[in-house]
This record gives C-alpha cells, sequence and structure tokens, in this order.
C-alpha cells in the first residue's frame, strides 16, 4: 500500500528482514529458525504497535535501534562512521573504473621496452630440426 | 588405532618439512638427485595424512568414542553414510581433511609434472610443502583429533570411554551437506596450486607463456569445485534452514565466494597474457589474492571472529592462520616486487572497445564485488575496533550493493565476447549487437506490459536475455559458417565448432549457466508467503494452491523422532501433489530441525515447513512458500559445472600445439646434445 507521500505503508514483514532477531540466530526477525524464539516474540508486537500509531520506516527502525542497540538493525545506520560502510564499495567502484581507465590510456602510448628489445632471429639450424621433427611426427605442412 | 593416526601426522609433518627444504636447495643447486627426494618426500607426505585419515575413519566407524572427536561428532545409530561425512564435522578432522586434499593435490602436482615443467618444480614442491607444514603443525598441535577422553578421579586421571556419542549436528544431517564441504575444501585447497607454481615463477624468473598455461588449468579445477561447494551449500540453506531461501550473506557464504570471484577475473585476465603478453603484473597479483582469500576464507569460518549460522567448529586457531596470512602476503609481495623489470607488457591497447578492454572492465567489477563483500563481513569488526559499536551488515546492505555491480557483469557477459580482439569498428558493433539489443528491448516492453514492475528483476530478465541472445548467436554463427564452408548439417557443425575449441565453447556454455542462475535469482522478487495454523481437514488457500491437512503422524526412528504433517495439494481446482514436511527430534545431540517438503517444477517451488506445534490450540504451524524460478539456480549451477568440464577438456587446436611444442622440446634437447 502506498501513502499519500508516495512512500510505502511499512508491514511486520518489510520491517521484519530489516531487523536483526537478537536470540543468536544471526537472522533476521522473519526468518529466525527458533519456534518458540522469546525475541520474536518480544519484537514483533513492538512493531505491530508503531505500525499502527502510523509511523513510518524508519522512525520505527529508530526506535527499536535505541531500544536494542544499533546491532539490532540488519544494515549499518548511514551515518557517523558506519556511514564508510555505505560509501566505500562506490568509492572502490569508482576508483577502480578511473585505474582502468588510466591504465588504459597509458597503454595506448607506445611501449619503450617493446620498441628497445629487437626481436631475435631463430637459429637455422634450431629450425632445421624442427621440421625433421614435424614431418617425422606427421604435422609438418602435408599431415 | 589412535597412536596410528598420531604417528601418520608426525611422519606427515617430517616429510613436509624436508620436502621444503630439499625443494630449495635441488633448485638452488639445480640437483636432480635432491628435487627428486624433495618430489618423494611429497608423495610421502601424501600417504602418511592418508593414514591418520584413514585411522580417523576406522575410530569412527567402529564407534570408539574413547576418541573425544567421535564422541563428540558422532553416535552408535548415526547412519554409515553420516558417520563417513562426520570426519569433516568438526575442527579437528575437518583440518585433518584439509590436509589430506592438500596432501592429495600436492601429489598430483608432482606426478603430472614429472617430466615437465622441471625448472619450477623444485620451488613448486617447497610452496606446497611450506603449506603442508603449517595445516599438518596445526592438526598435530592446536587441534589434533586423535585425543583421548579421560576423567579425574581420586585415584588419578583414568581413561574414559562413554557408552555412546553426542552424534552429528543435525544440520549436517542432509545429502547436501555431505558433500557440500569436499568440494569446497578441494575449491579452496586447489588454489594453492596455481599460487606455488606462479611464485616458482618468480623465483626463477621463467615468467614466460608456460607458467600461465599451467596455472590456468590448475585453477580451473579448483573454481569449478569451489563454485559447485556453493551451489550445494546453497542447496542445503534451501532445503534444510527453512526460511525459503538460499543464501543469505553470511559472512562464511561471503568467504567462500571471494576466492570464487578473484578466481574468476584470474581466469578472464589471464586470456589477455596468453594473446597479447599484457596484464602480468595483475595477473601474478590475481593469484596470490585467490590464495589468499581462500585460506582467509578457512581463518574466517573457524576462527570464530564472526558470528555465523555456519559457526559449528570454534577454536584458538585464529592467531596462527594470522600469521600464515601475513607470511603469505609479504613473502608473495616481495618476490612480486623484486621481479617487476621482468612483468612488463610485451604490447599496448589499440582501443577502449576492444576485447581487452572488456577483459579489463570485466575485472573492474569482480574485484569491486569482492572488496565490496570483503568489506561489508568484516565492517562489524571493524566497527567495534574503531567506534565500539556492535553493528550487523546482513542481507539489505549486500543486496543494495552487490546486486547492481552483479547486473553490470551481467551485461558484460554478453557484451565481452562479442568485442574483437585489439580493436571493434562501428559495423562489427551495429552487426553483433543489433540484433540482442532489438530483442531485449522488445522482452523488456513484454514483461512490463505482463506486470514486471520490481526494477531489479525486470533489469535482470531483460539483461538475461540481451546476454542469452549473444551467446547463442556466437553458436549459431559459427555453426552457420561450418555448414556453408564444410557441408556439414547443423548437429555436425555444432559438434565440430566446439570441440575444435573447447575452451571457447566450454566457455560460452559457463555464460550461459549464469545466465541461468540470474534468471533464478530474479524469481527472488516475486515470492509468496503464507501461514497458518492447521489440523485434520483444514485448509489454507496460496495463490492458485490449496492446501488440505490429513493429519499429524509421528514416529521413532533408532536416530531421531518426528512429527511429519500429511498435506494434500490442489492447483487450480485438480489435485496437484501430496506434500510430507517434517520436524525431527534427534536423540543423541537433543536437537530440533526441520525437514522442509519441496514440491519443485520449472516456473516455481512449493515449499511447505512444519515450523512446529501451536502451543494453545495443538495445532501444525504450517508456512508455505512459492518461490518462482529456484530450479532455473540448480540448473544454471550444473550448466557452468559442464560448461567448465568442456573447456578444461583440449582440443583439437591446443593438442595440435602441444605436439609442436613437444617437438621443438625435443628439437631443443637433441640440439643440445650436438
Amino acid at each position: 500500500m502506498t501513502r499519500a507521500d508516495g512512500s510505502r505503508k511499512p508491514t511486520l514483514e518489510s520491517i521484519g528482514d530489516q531487523v536483526m532477531c537478537l536470540c543468536g540466530c544471526v537472522a533476521t526477525l522473519n526468518h529466525c529458525p527458533h519456534r518458540d524464539c522469546a525475541t520474536v516474540a518480544e519484537i514483533r508486537p513492538i512493531i505491530e504497535k508503531e505500525i499502527a500509531e502510523g509511523k513510518d520506516e524508519t522512525t520505527i527502525l529508530q526506535d527499536l535501534a535505541i531500544r536494542y542497540g544499533v546491532q539490532v538493525l540488519a544494515a549499518p545506520p548511514a551515518r557517523g562512521f558506519s556511514l564508510t560502510a555505505w560509501i566505500l564499495p562506490g568509492v572502490g567502484l569508482l576508483a577502480g573504473l578511473s585505474f582502468v581507465l588510466i591504465i588504459g590510456r597509458r597503454w595506448r602510448k607506445p611501449s619503450p621496452v617493446a620498441a628497445a628489445i629487437p626481436a631475435k632471429p631463430l637459429d637455422p639450424k634450431l629450425l632445421a630440426a624442427v621440421e625433421e621433427e614435424m614431418k617425422s611426427s606427421g604435422l609438418g605442412a602435408g599431415g | 588405532m589412535s597412536q596410528l593416526g598420531s604417528v601418520g601426522l608426525v611422519a606427515a609433518l617430517a616429510f613436509a618439512a624436508f620436502a621444503v627444504v630439499a625443494g630449495v636447495v635441488g633448485g638452488k643447486l639445480r640437483s636432480l638427485r635432491v628435487v627428486r627426494s624433495a618430489e618423494r618426500a611429497t608423495l610421502a607426505f601424501f600417504v602418511m595424512v592418508t593414514v591418520a585419515v584413514v585411522a580417523l575413519e576406522y575410530l569412527i566407524l567402529t564407534n570408539d568414542f574413547h576418541n573425544a572427536y567421535v564422541a563428540e561428532h558422532s553416535n552408535r545409530d548415526l547412519l554409515t553414510f553420516y558417520k563417513v561425512a562426520a570426519l569433516w564435522a568438526g575442527q579437528e578432522g575437518s583440518l585433518l581433511f584439509w590436509t589430506w586434499l592438500l596432501s592429495i593435490y600436492s601429489a598430483l602436482a608432482v606426478l603430472l609434472n614429472r617430466k615437465k615443467n622441471r625448472q619450477l618444480m623444485p620451488y613448486v614442491v617447497a610452496v606446497l610443502m611450506g603449506t603442508g607444514v603449517f595445516f599438518s603443525s596445526l592438526v598435530l598441535f592446536v587441534a589434533n583429533p586423535f585425543q583421548e577422553l579421560s576423567l579425574a578421579s581420586p585415584a588419578g586421571v583414568q581413561p574414559f570411554t562413554p557408552p555412546d556419542g553426542n552424534g552429528l549436528n543435525p544440520l549436517l544431517q542432509y545429502h547436501s551437506m555431505v558433500i557440500h564441504p569436499p568440494m569446497l575444501y578441494l575449491g579452496y585447497v586447489g588454489m594453492v596450486v596455481p599460487f606455488a607454481f606462479a611464485m616458482a615463477a618468480l623465483i626463477t624468473r621463467q615468467l614466460g607463456d608456460n607458467w600461465i598455461r599451467t596455472t590456468r588449468r590448475w585453477t580451473m579445477v579448483p573454481w569449478m569445485l569451489l563454485g559447485l561447494g556453493i551451489l550445494l551449500g546453497g542447496n542445503w540453506a534451501y532445503a534444510v534452514l527453512g526460511w525459503g531461501g538460499y543464501w543469505g550473506w553470511d559472512p562464511v557464504e561471503n568467504a567462500s565466494l571471494l576466492p570464487w570471484l578473484s578466481g574468476t577475473a584470474f581466469l578472464h585476465s589471464v586470456m589477455i597474457q596468453e594473446k597479447r603478453g599484457m596484464l602480468k603484473v595483475w595477473n601474478v597479483v590475481l593469484v596470490i589474492t585467490t590464495f589468499f582469500l581462500s585460506i582467509f576464507g578457512t581463518f574466517l569460518t573457524r576462527s570464530g571472529i564472526v558470528s555465523s549460522v555456519h559457526a559449528f567448529a570454534q577454536s584458538n586457531i585464529g592467531p596462527f592462520f594470522a600469521v600464515f596470512l601475513s607470511i603469505i602476503a609479504f613473502f608473495s609481495l616481495t618476490l612480486l616486487f623484486l621481479r617487476l623489470d621482468h612483468l612488463k607488457s610485451e604490447n599496448k591497447l589499440d582501443s577502449l572497445v576492444s576485447r581487452e578492454s572488456g577483459f579489463l572492465f570485466n575485472n573492474w567489477i569482480l574485484l569491486a564485488l569482492v572488496f565490496a563483500v570483503l568489506w561489508g563481513t568484516l565492517f562489524p569488526l571493524i566497527s567495534k575496533a574503531v567506534q565500539d559499536v556492535s553493528v550487523t551488515v546482513g542481507a539489505p546492505f549486500f543486496n543494495k550493493t552487490a546486486i547492481p555491480m552483479g547486473l553490470l557483469l551481467l551485461f558484460l557477459t554478453g557484451a565481452g565476447p562479442l568485442l574483437a580482439w585489439r580493436k571493434t569498428s562501428f559495423q562489427s558493433l551495429k552487426r553483433n549487437f543489433l540484433a540482442p539489443l532489438i530483442i531485449a528491448g522488445v522482452s523488456g516492453a513484454i514483461l512490463l506490459i505482463a506486470g514486471v514492475r520490481h526494477f531489479y528483476a525486470w533489469m535482470t530478465l531483460v539483461l538475461s536475455i540481451f546476454v542469452g541472445v549473444c551467446i547463442l548467436g556466437e553458436f549459431w554463427k559459427g555453426a552457420r559458417t561450418r555448414m556453408k564452408t564444410a557441408g556439414e548439417n547443423f548437429a555436425q557443425a555444432l559438434y565440430n565448432l566446439t570441440v575444435r575449441n573447447t575452451r571457447r565453447y566450454g566457455g560460452y556454455v559457463v555464460h550461459l549457466g549464469i545466465v541461468l542462475l540470474f534468471i533464478g535469482f530474479a524469481g527472488l522478487a516475486f515470492k509468496t508467503e503464507a501461514k497458518g495454523l492447521m489440523q485434520e481437514g483444514d485448509l489454507l488457500r496460496v495463490k492458485n494452491y490449496l492446501l488440505r491437512c490429513d493429519g499429524l503422524a509421528s514416529g521413532d526412528t533408532p536416530n531421531y523422532e518426528y512429527t511429519r504433517a500429511l498435506i494434500t495439494v490442489t492447483k487450480d481446482g485438480h489435485a496437484f501433489t501430496s506434500m510430507h514436511p517434517e520436524k525431527r527430534f534427534y536423540k543423541a545431540s537433543q536437537q530440533p530441525t526441520s525437514y522442509v517438503s519441496i514440491h519443485p517444477t520449472l516456473s516455481e517451488d512449493l515449499y511447505v515447513v512444519l515450523a512446529g506445534l501451536d502451543q494453545d490450540t495443538g495445532k501444525a504451524v504450517i508456512e508455505v512458500f512459492i518461490n518462482p524460478l529456484v530450479m532455473w539456480v540448480w540448473i544454471g549451477g550444473v550448466v557452468v559445472f559442464l560448461g567448465t568440464l568442456l573447456a578444461l577438456v583440449p582440443s583439437r587446436v591446443e593438442r595440435e600445439m602441444a605436439e609442436i611444442r613437444r617437438a621443438q622440446e625435443v628439437a631443443v634437447q637433441a640440439n643440445d646434445a650436438i
């Protein structure tokens, strides 16, 4: 359901996917494998109450973080040092792209090493020996 | 038998240490005799570790609960199938298993290189056995599976044998969980071989084509097995954990993905070095990174520094791994730095619109993904260290960061192979891309009209169609050319096209598998969930399925007690299937687990879980998931596996080139003798 301001109304499921169960299962609230988990039983009514009060998703998540600590959120908050969690992957992506483009441009100039090293002429004796071997193993021009 | 196992470990450590010294000395002195002794010591290492493994399996299979490991991870009523798997159920056994697989790879590397790579082999053996020294020391001194139980009594410490063991963790008592760890370990461990060859090439300055050709093959096998291991783990999570998903971005799952991603980058960029003599430094960096991430993944899984649903085994081995990782990083990067002069590029980049650039961009995305996943996995630790705040980094973070990168990668999977080496002309771009773009565009419009409005799912499907058309187009164009020039029919042309260049067309099959995987991933956006309390006669409707509960059955096996729901399903009013989800309680370990009932089809899976019994009413709590397109994930994984096998088969062209190289070697030797 979409609200008048365009935002989606939070549901128990949408919030439950963004909140960790704190019983030690290392899963989100919606996916805790314990049948009668006390943590799930405690947190779900809180979420339902706040949804009924008309609070939006951000406010509900903030309230849960205040009550249980920020580790209850399934993703770090985008503020303070935790902002780096969100920013650095993008920074890494852009830095990598810049690196590729810079390297690509640099490699488009002639390589002084490749130009300075002349190709060695083939040893005629070695070439003759190779051709003889190839003929005898059937891999020569007619093979 | 415990003593035999311990003797095996001690002897293995001794042989590994000897092989390291003999390998280095033999390489320095260029003494064939000393090098051969190092290789024989490597084979002896394999034999001794095998003795230790056989000893532990014997103890498990004979229910010798005087052994602490057996008492912890097995019990009398455990099926033999699972008793064998108990070898890798716990910390000590799994480290021994890791060491055994290392010994197998090392022995194979020695045996397959008796007559080639002779200048490299002394140092290959030294690096392999250096790793062997680390792992066998760890097993012998820190996590020894041959410890025996004892009890303190007034008379002193007495040997103790409990009447039965604690049993295998119920979560591990599932068929894909039996093969999942061996496949993963074969992947992790196998990465040591290309690393060893890379180090040997750096040490000996033999940095031509040979080492890269050898390393590529030795990377493909563990890469394939690691991918298979990841797929099997996903299959286990789907069938056993009962939450309807197969990938949760758990830290241990991420740890297995990291070396697979960097290995993928290496398998692509190596082609640039083979064809154009470029990216030499980068390829060495990738080989080092892949091996480092493999060991890092093992460290993450076993050290307990991250919270994970996979944390079956935790101990104090973390610091030892940290030291080993530091040694790997220091040694390999120092060697790389000292050999930079030998790794200069032989060619230049002619155009940014070329196959070479395509691979560069492919590497860019893959390594960006590695960074994003690694950063997210370690961020809880970093946050605790920097700001003393515990945070969780779960699926919402990884989905937001990894999915866009994954879609870019998917696009490159189709576009890359259509670019020409050195430079792609505009006419070529138009010829190769016009049809796929039009078909993908039209398909996108159809999907929108059909109601697919989830952006990422829509984009994934459109890109999958684009890439699929690109790849199938390559097969079609190649076969059509052969039909015209060689007069073959389509099937013959397709077959001959493929066998002449298995590496290329095997790679295309792998790409097709990736497309199928992404199609499967897109189905996650359309998942439906429902839940209900049911007793005999109750109905539960989910979409066009109607579930009727026909009652609950309960029973007792030697290993577990179970409660089973009997569910009959109709679809669109017609009889469809019957499903029997179970809740099990394992007696030995006193742990419950779910046994999910799944009815898979190509379009969607019907997935039913007996979550438990409602305490107030006694009714069964039934959870139902409808998971679209999941089957394509498993099919895609199998296609990737088959494509890799195809790419490993030497093509006719490769066999001919190998013959020519052998003839050249013989000629060189003959010339030297003259």
